[in-house]
C-alpha cells in the first residue's frame, strides 16, 4: 500500500503548484505536478489589437515578464513581415539578460538556499515549524556566509532590475522591447550606467554565487544522485549572432546562428537535431480542457472542463517529436556544449550560477556592438489576415508565442510556457513530465520530512504564475493515478 | 622611540570614561529595543502575476531586506517563506489569531470557489475568497496592492474567464478601509510609504474617493508629465522611439493618477514616458479593456477618454 504525501503551497516558486506523490518503503513511487497555469490569456487575447500582445502578455508573469514581451514581438514580427535591423536585435538582446540575471540572482538565493542552509529564525518568514526538516548540513562558518549572501543578492538582483529599467522603462512589466527591437535610445550616460551596473553582478557572480553553489554541491552532494528524469533536452535557441560573424562562421552554420546555444533537440543518449517547429504538438489528455488529439499549437484550443476524468493539471502536456523534454539552464548548457551530460538535482542549481557568467559575458559583448543613440522604430501596419510564431529561450527554458490576425484583429493566440514542458501532466502514452519523472524513483530519507521533494521540485525553477487552480471537490475523487 | 605610559591618574579617567560611554550605549539600545516590537505583515498572493512582490523587492533605501531585520515580521508570503505544504499553511493561520497588517495582491475568482486555492490545510484546500474573507476581517488594516487586487485588472480582462472581482469588492460585506495602491505593478514606495504610515500612525495616509492615499495618486500624469511642454505645443510623436509628447499614440497618462513622471521606477531611473512610450493607463480602473488599444498608430491628438477627462476637471 502506497503512501500518499501532498505538498500545498509548494512555496518559493511564482504561483500555485501542488504536488503529489505516492511512497512505498522509501521510494516515490508516482507523481504528479498539478500545474495552476490557467488564467485564460489565451481567451482574453481574442479580439484585441495585434500590438497590444507584448504589453498584455507580460502580465502572465512578474518574474519572467520580459521573456513574454520577446516572444510576443518575435511572432508580430514574422507576422507582420518586419527585418528586424541588427541594431534592434542586439539592444532587445542586451535587455532579455537582464532578466536572466535577475530571475538566477533571486531564484538561487530567495528560491533555492532556504532549502540548504539556516537563516535566522527570529524572522518569522525564515522558521520552517516543528515539522520541517533539519536536513541542514553546513558548519556554521560557511552557513553564516551563505546567509550573508543571501542578504547581499536583495540589492545584487535588485540592480539587475534596474539595467532593465534603464532600457525598458520599468521592471518587472517593461515598456522598451517592442517589434523591431526597442524603443529607448542608447545614450552614453546609459550604457556606462548599464556597464557599471553589470560590472558590479559579475563580481559577485563570480566572488560569491558560483562558489556559493559548490560549497553546497559539496556538502549535498548526494543530490548529483536524484532527480534526474528522461534526460532529453530542448532549446529553441538563445542569442542569434550578428550577420558579420555569420559570415565569418559560413562553413559551420547556414542559416540562424546564435552565440550562446543552438535551437536543438537532444533525446537522451540520442543524436541532436534541428528544430521544427511543426514536430511541436500539446496534449490534453490529463488537463482540464475538452479532449481532442494532440494539437498542433498554431490550432491549439483552450476550452477549459473541469468535470473532466483523470486531469489534474491546467497544463497542457507539450511534447517534441512525441517526446516529454526538459528544458532551461542546465538543458542550454549541455547541448552549448559548455557542461558535462549529467543530470541531477545538483547539477540543475550549478548550471543556473555557471549560466549568469554565460550571460554576462553575451552581454558584454552586445555593449561592445551596439551603436550609440539609435533604437530603430517605425509605424507598423497589420495586416488582414497572417500569422506568426515566436520561439526564443528564456530564463526558465524554450518559450513560444503562436498567433492568428484576422481582420487586423488577434484572432487566435496560445502560449507554451517553459514550466509547462518541465511541468507537464502525462500524455496520451502515459508518459509523465519531466518533474514527474524526476521526482519517480527518489529515495525519502524520513517519511515524514520529505525535504527531497522540494528540493527538486525547485531545481527546475518552476513559475507557475498565471494560476487558477481548478479543483473541483469532485475532481479530487475521481484521481486514480495508479490506475 | 618615545613610549608613553598612563599615569594611574590618568587610567582612572580613562576608564571612566569608557564606563560612560558604555552606559550611554546601553541607554540608546534599551531605547531602541522599546520602539522594536515588530509589525506582522501577511502578504497574500491570490490570482495575479506575482508582479507585486517582485516589485516590492526592487523598492530601496529601506530595502525589503532592512525591514525584514528592523521593523516588520513577514509571516506569510508564498514567494519568499522558508516553510512550505501544510506548515506555511499553519503559520499563516497562527499568524491571523495575533494582530497583523494584511497586503494582497491578485484578484479574487468567483467562476467557482476552487479556481483558486492558495494551499492545503489539514488536507483541505483554502480557496481564495475563503483565504481574503478570513483573513479581511481579522486584519487590522488591508492594503489591496496592485490593479488585480485593486480594481480586477487583467486578471478580469474581457471576457474575464475566472470571473475574477477586486479584493475590495471581495470584501465590500466586511469592510469598506481597504486601502488602494493600483499599478501594474505597483511602486515599491506606495507600498513601503503606506506601510510606514500605518506602523508609525497607526491609521491610513489620506484617500480619496477610490481610496488611493493622495500622496502617491492625487495628480494624473499628465499634470507632471516631463514632455507636457510637447504636448502645449502640439508636438506629437508618430511612432514609438520619438521623444516628444506620446498622446497621439494613445497614452492614457492624461487619465491616470500616479506619481511616475516624478518618481520613476527601479531606483527612479526611468519610467514608461521616458522609455518613449506611451503611458497604458495600468493604474487606471478600466485597464486593460477601457485603456486599450495601448499603441495606436495615426491617433487624434483628443482622444475620447483624454478629452472626458479633461472635460471632467475643467468643471
Amino acid at each position: 500500500m502506497a503512501l500518499r504525501k501532498i505538498i500545498n503551497p509548494v512555496t518559493r516558486l511564482s504561483g500555485f503548484l501542488e504536488i503529489e506523490v505516492y511512497i512505498e518503503g522509501h521510494t516515490i513511487v508516482e507523481a504528479k505536478s498539478s500545474s495552476l497555469l490557467f488564467r485564460g490569456f489565451e481567451i482574453m487575447l481574442q479580439g484585441r489589437n495585434p500590438l497590444d500582445a507584448i504589453y498584455f502578455t507580460q502580465r502572465i508573469c512578474g518574474i519572467c515578464s520580459t521573456a513574454h514581451s520577446v516572444a510576443s514581438s518575435l511572432a508580430l514580427e514574422e507576422a507582420l513581415k518586419v527585418t528586424i535591423t541588427e541594431q534592434g536585435r542586439a539592444l532587445r538582446d542586451l535587455v532579455h539578460g537582464c532578466e536572466f540575471l535577475q530571475n538566477h540572482l533571486r531564484h538561487l538565493y530567495l528560491y533555492t538556499m532556504p532549502d540548504f542552509i539556516k537563516l535566522p529564525e527570529a524572522q518569522c518568514l525564515f522558521q520552517k515549524g516543528e515539522q520541517n526538516h533539519q536536513d541542514l548540513r553546513l558548519p556554521k562558518k560557511e552557513n553564516d556566509l551563505l546567509v550573508d549572501h543571501y542578504l547581499e543578492s536583495f540589492s545584487i538582483s535588485r540592480k539587475a532590475h534596474e539595467m532593465l529599467a534603464i532600457f525598458g522603462g520599468k521592471a518587472p512589466h517593461d515598456h522598451g522591447i517592442f517589434v523591431g527591437g526597442l524603443t529607448v535610445h542608447p545614450t552614453i550616460d546609459k550604457v556606462i550606467k548599464f556597464r557599471s551596473l553589470l560590472d558590479q553582478i559579475k563580481r559577485f557572480t563570480i566572488e560569491k554565487m558560483i562558489p556559493d553553489v559548490y560549497t553546497l554541491a559539496r556538502y549535498y552532494d548526494d543530490y548529483f544522485h536524484i532527480g534526474r528524469g528522461y534526460g532529453n533536452l530542448l532549446s529553441f535557441g538563445l542569442f542569434e549572432r550578428s550577420s558579420k560573424e555569420i559570415e565569418a562562421r559560413r562553413k559551420e552554420e547556414i542559416q540562424k546562428s546564435y552565440r550562446y546555444v543552438e535551437a536543438a533537440f537532444l533525446p537522451y543518449k540520442g543524436k541532436e537535431k534541428r528544430i521544427n517547429k511543426n514536430k511541436i504538438t500539446e496534449s490534453l489528455r490529463y488537463g482540464w480542457y475538452q479532449d481532442g488529439k494532440p494539437e498542433r499549437p498554431i490550432e491549439g484550443t483552450t476550452i477549459p472542463d473541469t468535470e473532466k476524468e483523470k486531469a489534474y493539471s491546467w497544463s497542457k502536456a507539450p511534447r517534441y517529436e512525441g517526446y516529454p523534454c526538459e528544458v532551461g539552464p542546465l538543458a542550454r548548457l549541455i547541448i552549448s556544449g559548455h557542461y558535462p551530460y549529467q543530470i541531477s538535482m545538483m547539477d540543475r542549481t550549478i548550471a543556473r550560477a555557471l549560466e549568469v557568467l554565460q550571460v554576462i559575458m553575451v552581454m558584454e559583448q552586445l555593449l561592445e556592438e551596439i551603436a550609440l543613440q539609435e533604437a530603430p522604430q517605425d509605424i507598423y501596419t497589420i495586416p488582414e489576415k497572417t500569422k506568426g510564431i515566436g520561439l526564443t529561450d528564456t530564463t526558465r527554458g524554450a518559450l513560444g508565442h503562436w498567433l492568428i490576425i484576422d481582420n487586423q484583429k488577434l484572432f487566435h493566440y496560445q502560449v507554451i510556457t517553459p514550466s509547462a514542458w518541465n511541468l507537464s501532466p502525462r500524455d496520451e502514452k502515459g508518459q509523465r513530465g519531466p518533474l514527474e519523472e524526476a521526482l519517480v524513483g527518489t529515495k525519502i530519507e524520513k517519511i515524514d520530512q520529505p525535504v527531497e521533494i522540494g528540493r527538486i521540485v525547485r531545481s527546475f525553477d518552476p513559475c507557475i504564475s498565471c494560476a487558477t487552480h481548478v479543483h473541483t471537490i469532485k475532481g479530487i475523487q475521481k484521481i486514480t493515478i495508479l490506475d | 622611540m618615545k613610549v608613553t605610559i598612563a599615569s594611574p591618574r590618568e587610567e582612572k579617567r580613562r576608564e571612566k570614561g569608557k564606563e560612560a560611554a558604555n552606559n550611554l550605549l546601553e541607554q540608546w539600545k534599551s531605547k531602541a529595543r522599546e520602539g522594536e516590537k515588530k509589525k506582522k505583515l501577511i502578504w497574500l498572493e491570490l490570482t495575479g502575476c506575482a508582479g507585486n512582490i517582485i516589485s516590492l523587492l526592487n523598492g530601496i533605501d529601506p530595502g525589503l531586506e532592512e525591514l525584514l531585520q528592523k521593523q516588520i515580521d513577514l509571516c506569510y508570503n508564498n514567494s519568499l517563506m522558508t516553510a512550505e505544504g501544510d506548515q506555511a499553511m499553519k503559520q499563516l493561520f497562527t499568524t491571523a489569531d495575533d494582530e497583523f497588517i494584511l497586503a494582497v495582491e491578485g484578484a479574487v475568482t468567483t467562476k467557482d470557489e476552487q479556481y483558486n486555492s492558495i494551499g492545503r490545510y489539514q488536507g483541505r484546500l483554502i480557496s481564495a475568497m475563503e483565504a481574503i474573507q478570513y483573513l479581511g476581517q481579522r486584519a487590522k488594516s488591508v492594503i489591496a496592492v496592485g490593479t488585480c487586487a485593486t480594481y480586477g485588472g487583467i486578471s478580469a480582462a474581457h471576457p474575464n474567464p475566472s470571473g475574477s472581482i477586486s479584493v475590495i469588492k471581495a470584501l465590500q460585506n466586511i469592510r469598506s478601509d481597504v486601502i488602494s495602491l493600483p499599478g501594474c505593478p505597483s511602486h515599491p514606495d506606495w507600498f513601503l510609504g503606506t506601510l510606514a504610515y500605518l506602523i508609525l500612525y497607526g491609521t491610513s495616509p489620506t484617500l480619496d474617493s477610490e481610496n488611493r492615499p493622495i500622496l502617491f495618486y492625487g495628480l494624473t500624469i499628465h499634470d507632471n508629465c516631463t514632455r507636457r511642454s510637447f504636448f502645449e505645443k502640439r508636438i506629437f510623436a508618430r511612432q514609438l522611439g520619438e521623444q516628444t509628447c506620446m498622446i497621439a499614440l494613445g497614452c492614457r497618462g492624461p487619465i491616470t493618477r500616479t506619481d511616475c513622471p516624478t518618481r520613476e521606477w527601479n531606483s527612479y531611473l526611468n519610467w514608461p514616458i521616458g522609455a518613449n512610450t506611451p503611458c497604458i493607463g495600468c493604474a487606471h480602473r478600466t485597464f486593460p479593456d477601457g485603456t486599450s488599444p495601448f499603441v495606436q498608430y495615426e491617433r487624434s491628438a483628443t482622444s475620447t477618454e483624454a478629452s472626458k477627462e479633461n472635460n471632467k476637471r475643467r468643471k
